[in-house]
């Protein structure tokens, strides 16, 4: 019996590490390169990849905790207001107090995974549906983000966060740092996801909240841990934001963030209903978003037919994914 | 086999009582497993036995009475301690997560660990082992719960059960809903689990198959244990005597004279993989029973009848013509009204007044110059139907959701009433009412009959069926088994829907002819 686990190797007692819809991503993104590559040959350069891979790391990050959050049966729309009372706190941190990167980065997590807590605590106790608690403090959270903003735009930032940045203190051989920081957390929650038990739990919580219960799986503090992990990456995201931004923000900082995360998210293959997603899906949906919408602009089309193509990746996304479920439901 | 009086009972039930409210679900019951017996449970709906299954299981508990288990007394207060005690129960319903693997599903929420994370090695080894108890291929360990069929994951749930080294294994209804191969296939896998010691709790409607799986069998009725009895001393139709008692069941109908044409006529009907070859004549003013255990076939029909479930053979016939629901808005516009099963999930809008849920469906004929709501009207048909019907509601505007189970389902029997349909088709009618409003409802179905409409009821309730019906059709494996007039036998129907092997042994089938 042993030489079946044995014998076959690790693919035998693990689900395969990249799953079809990730492999036909992969595909579609590395066509769409080759095409822009082609076609506009300006693409293919450093100068226009770094932005692209800049603008990809905050959306991926939140799409890590968004897949949890969603893979357990929940959903977190405040993102983009808790992005923005992240940035402006944070900002107005550097402005008065000139606080170095790492206490300012640090209150930016702190921040961000307190307002995750909020919104944790309010599903797991409220017992209400996470769709409605979250738009609920969505606007809670822009209330306050839009009063630290008193109406103004915040100048004159302080470079702290040039090593996350986009200009030249923020590469590494070129590449950007906030890119190899995102690397380093997809590739810890797809180890966390995938190997650890309490990483398994999610699937089983989204996928029938009661038999997890009953299977002895700590439910609340998962979905808990869920959106206060949530919140510390939309913390990052935040620094990152700041880092690849000017030295002003203002007030449409993160502005319809929540969207284009949750677009990655199901993009990458992630069932609405929960029960079923993966973390590298999510990150390849990002990129495949982000691929467009550079794209687009680089093609000098009007920027309006990128929504048209993101709409379209969401519509064949979830239409192949309820064909699937469909054949398996016969 | 032969030792079975002398080995010690595992467990043993003594004078177990529960209430609910007001209502004794259980008196004074009595088990007593051994090792290595099936050891069945029978009953009718709401005789007890699955409460029974709820207390031993840690879903409920008793009220008086003990449980002892190796001649010890214990308590069982949560699913956990039933779990801890070797008592595992596999539910109807799957507690298996789709997305997760075999192996994944059956060590979730005590995950064996390397370090920080899960074993996959161990975990899996010990799963082809216990896959191994059952007969089962390893290399189902790995492949995620969803791609697996139901009767798989049947079997990955008794693993599962096994995994936690249980000793009495609780099956509820296990084959209801497994195909001939599959049932053979299951009580493989319990025969190797009884030659291992395991004592297995079999409970099902379908008593024929009892005979090729069980040791012994309790009958419930009303709550009580009659008593067990050697399955090798028993046959279906005596098993059936003692589930019903010796209660007669007075019909409610007085068959009037002749009916003239039928008005709806199923020839030769079918739906793939759910009824086939269904023979059945509605004449005005008459009511037929459909009756069948669950997973018969009986709700499909009416699913079918209504423009729900596909036709893929045969024909109906209405009025004369050869119609094919395509929808139910099309079986409607033909004149066919159903009352669906599960008022929840088919019937009601709980957050909606009682009037509108009597108007949706009927707007046409609330409709003022085609365009907006006659409110007056609506008004004024809630009140009418709510009289005739008894609906026992402050007035029309309450909402639904805010009445009882019985007069929630008088208010969607009241929107078929709208309009007087010639032809009307109810699925379980009075399910999860009380008894009061399921007597109702019966009145309310024969007057309808009375007044010219064809009514078909398909219902797996036994009573129900014998006292309303003036043709009573046994449906069983999909089709049509048997046939009897109003004042049939109780014990008898059920012989024929839940067990006897053919229709010509009990002569049941041949012996009523419907007067032609």
């Amino acid at each position: 019996m042993t030489t079946l686990t044995t014998g076959r190797g690790r693919g035998r007692i693990l689900p395969p590490p990249v799953t079809g819809q990730e492999l036909v991503l992969i595909g579609v993104i590395a066509a769409l390169w080759l095409m822009l590559t082609l076609v506009t040959p300006s693409f293919g350069t450093a100068a226009s990849l770094q932005p692209l891979l800049v603008r990809l790391a905050p959306v991926a990050v939140i799409a890590v905790g968004m897949t949890l959050v969603i893979v357990s049966g929940g959903i977190d729309i405040s993102v983009a207001a808790s992005l923005m009372v992240c940035s402006v706190v944070t900002a107005k941190l550097l402005v008065g107090t000139g606080l170095p990167m790492l206490p300012a980065l640090l209150v930016s997590l702190a921040l961000g995974g307190l307002l995750g807590a909020i919104n944790g605590l309010l599903i797991v106790y409220g017992r209400v549906h996470a769709i409605i608690i979250t738009f609920g403090t969505a606007n809670l959270f822009q209330f306050i983000g839009l009063r630290i903003f008193d109406s103004q735009t915040v100048n004159n930032i302080p470079a702290a966060f040039a090593f996350l940045g986009r200009g030249e203190a923020g590469r590494t051989l070129g590449v950007p740092h906030s890119f190899l920081l995102m690397l380093l957390i997809v590739a810890a929650a797809w180890w966390y996801i995938r190997h650890m038990p309490s990483g398994r739990h999610f699937y089983a919580i989204g996928g029938d909240q009661r038999s997890a219960r009953l299977a002895g799986i700590p439910v609340s503090r998962r979905i808990m841990s869920a959106y206060v992990l949530t919140g510390v990456l939309v913390g990052l995201a935040a620094c990152m934001t700041l880092a690849g931004g000017t030295s002003t923000l203002d007030q449409n900082v993160g502005r319809g963030q929540e969207l284009a995360v949750i677009a990655a998210v199901v993009i990458g293959g992630t069932s609405i209903t929960g029960g079923r997603g993966s973390v590298l899906g999510s990150v390849l949906g990002a990129l495949l978003v982000q691929t467009v919408r550079s794209g687009v602009t680089q093609l000098g089309w009007p920027s309006q037919l990128a929504n048209l193509f993101v709409g379209l990746c969401i519509v064949i996304a979830v239409g192949t994914d309820l064909m699937r479920e469909r054949r398996r439901a016969r | 086999m032969q030792t079975r009086e002398e080995t010690q009972p595992l467990l043993s039930l003594r004078d177990i009582s529960k209430r609910f409210g007001g209502v004794r679900a259980i008196r004074h019951a009595d088990l007593e497993l051994r090792p290595g017996q099936v050891h069945a449970i029978v009953g009718e709906n709401g005789a007890g036995k699955s409460t029974l299954i709820k207390i031993l299981s840690g879903a409920e508990q008793l009220d008086t009475g003990t449980i002892t288990l190796d001649g010890e007394a214990i308590g069982i207060r949560t699913p956990a301690d039933a779990i801890e005690r070797g008592i595992a129960t596999v539910y109807q319903e799957s507690q298996l997560f789709g997305e997760l693997t075999v192996a994944e599903n059956i060590f979730i929420g005590r995950e064996l660990r390397r370090g920080p994370r899960v074993d996959w090695a161990e975990q899996n080894r010990h799963v082809v082992e216990l896959l191994g108890r059952l007969d089962l291929p390893a290399d189902i360990a790995t492949r995620a719960v969803s791609t697996l069929s139901a009767a798989e994951q049947q079997q990955v749930s008794i693993a599962k059960a096994l995994s936690r080294d249980a000793r009495v294994l609780i099956l509820d209804e296990p084959s209801a809903i497994l195909t001939q191969a599959e049932i053979d296939v299951l009580f493989r896998a319990i025969r190797r689990l009884t030659d291992q010691g395991v004592a297995i709790i079999y409970i099902s409607h379908r008593l024929d198959e009892l005979f090729s799986i069980a040791d012994v069998v309790t009958v419930m009725r009303d709550g009580r244990t009659l008593g067990t009895y050697d399955l090798a001393e028993m046959d279906v139709r005596r098993i059936a005597e003692l589930m019903v008692g010796g209660e007669v069941l007075e019909s409610s109908r007085d068959r009037r004279g002749t009916r003239g044409q039928p008005r709806l006529s199923l020839r030769g009907l079918g739906s793939s993989g759910r009824f086939h070859d269904i023979d059945l004549d509605v004449a005005p003013g008459e009511v037929v029973v459909l009756y069948g255990l669950i997973g018969s076939g009986v709700a499909e029909i009416a699913s079918a009848v209504y423009g729900v479930d596909p036709i893929t053979a045969g024909e109906l016939i209405l009025e004369g013509r050869r119609v094919r629901p395509r929808s139910p808005r099309h079986a409607r516009s033909l004149g066919i009204n159903l009352l669906p099963a599960n008022r929840k999930a088919a019937g009601m809008f709980s957050f909606q007044p009682v009037a509108f849920n009597i108007s949706v469906g009927n707007l046409r004929y609330f409709r003022r110059l085609a365009v907006w709501l006659d409110r007056d009207r609506e008004r004024a048909a809630a009140r009418g139907l709510i009289d005739r019907l008894a609906i026992k509601t402050p007035d029309e505007r309450t909402h639904v959701g805010n009445l009882s189970g019985g007069n929630a389902q008088k208010v969607v029997l009241a929107r078929q009433l709208v309009e007087r349909p010639p032809v009307l088709v109810l699925a379980e009618p009075t399910q999860g009412v009380d008894i009061g409003a399921k007597e109702e409802i019966h009145r309310i179905i024969a007057e309808l009959a009375d007044a010219g409409t064809a009514v078909l009821v398909t219902s797996s309730d036994l009573g129900e069926a014998i006292r309303i019906a003036d043709r009573l059709v046994v449906v069983r494996e999909g089709t049509v088994f048997a046939e009897f007039p109003p004042h049939a036998r109780q014990s008898e129907v059920l012989a024929a829907a839940a067990g006897e092997r053919s229709g010509t042994d009990g002569g049941s089938a041949a012996q009523e002819e419907a007067p032609s």
